[in-house]
């Protein structure tokens, strides 16, 4: 394999790499909130002003 | 029944999202210039489409708040919430339109001589206006997030209204303009268009999975805020009766 097809390769890998991160990053931080929602209103709910 | 439906969504983009990179990866030939990094066009292009559809969705959520924020507070908020989940979902796929773009220009944007690194950036007028649009969604978001008080969300829709006419300028730019990003894929003259089956089957294939993926956020974007939507009218009412 030259250089060129290694970078090529890298680079590749890079973008799809990068693309899932981004993906499931943002997948995670909505499960986060979406917890911390759920959390919020048991909690409104057990004591109600 | 519900939930049955939505793991049974969720099981179907997992299978699409493997199928679209088994196409990509190992299916697709590689192209005869630019070899194994044009394989980045697979997840770059669909998330550019799917980051205009979902800008588009955001439009018509905020046209939509405010033609009904009066008549119908309800439905309008429903909207609302439509506009701040197409908006921040297409955020999330138009920065990795800006990051595999870079990543796949810096390969073939070469100088020159040995194939060495080429630029990460250039003015160039699909690059610039592509840039704008995340600017000013994002600037969306931020003023969603960080102002308060009722106009908050008029002000937003505008403020989205006049953002998605970017949207138009960035899927002409490289008609109406030359740079150095390529030509259109499609509807380009008869030099566009994907001519090998394979290439293409792997491109429709990552459209498919890419949107599917990005409806499952929308969704949950959605609910997410409609959730926050009805903790916030509770504390008002709450607020108001003591």
């Amino acid at each position: 394999m030259d250089t060129k097809a290694i970078l090529d390769h890298q680079f590749t890998v890079a973008a799809y790499a990068i693309t899932w991160v981004i993906q499931l990053g943002y997948l995670a931080w909505l499960g986060l909130r979406w917890r911390a929602q759920k959390r919020k209103a048991a909690r409104s709910a057990r004591n109600p002003r | 029944m519900k939930k049955f439906a939505i793991g049974l969504y969720v099981a179907i983009t997992a299978v699409l999202m493997a199928w679209g990179f088994y196409q990509a990866i190992y299916v697709a030939p590689d192209e005869q210039t630019m070899h194994e990094v044009q394989r980045i066009f697979y997840y770059h292009v669909p998330s550019a489409m799917i980051a205009f559809l979902f800008f588009a969705i955001s439009l018509a959520g905020s046209i939509c708040f405010l033609a009904l924020r009066r008549s119908h507070p309800e439905r309008a908020q429903a909207s609302d919430a439509w506009a701040l989940a197409g908006a921040e979902v297409g955020v999330v796929f138009c920065t990795v339109v800006l990051i595999t773009g870079p990543l796949w220009g810096h390969r073939v944007w070469w100088g020159g001589g040995d194939w060495g690194h080429g630029t990460w950036w250039t003015w160039d007028p699909r690059l610039t206006t592509t840039l704008v649009l995340w600017l000013i969604y994002v600037s969306y978001l931020l003023l969603r997030r960080f102002a308060a008080g009722p106009q908050v969300q008029a002000l937003a829709a505008v403020l989205n209204i006049f953002g998605a006419l970017d949207v138009p300028i960035v899927y002409m730019s490289n008609r109406w303009w030359r740079g150095a990003h390529p030509g259109p894929v499609f509807g380009g003259g008869p030099d566009s268009g994907i001519h090998d089956p394979a290439m293409m089957h792997a491109f429709c294939w990552n459209i498919a999975a890419w949107l599917a993926w990005g409806l499952l956020l929308l969704a949950l974007r959605y609910h997410i805020e409609r959730q926050q939507q009805s903790f916030a009218a509770q504390q008002a009412q709450e607020a108001i009766e003591a």
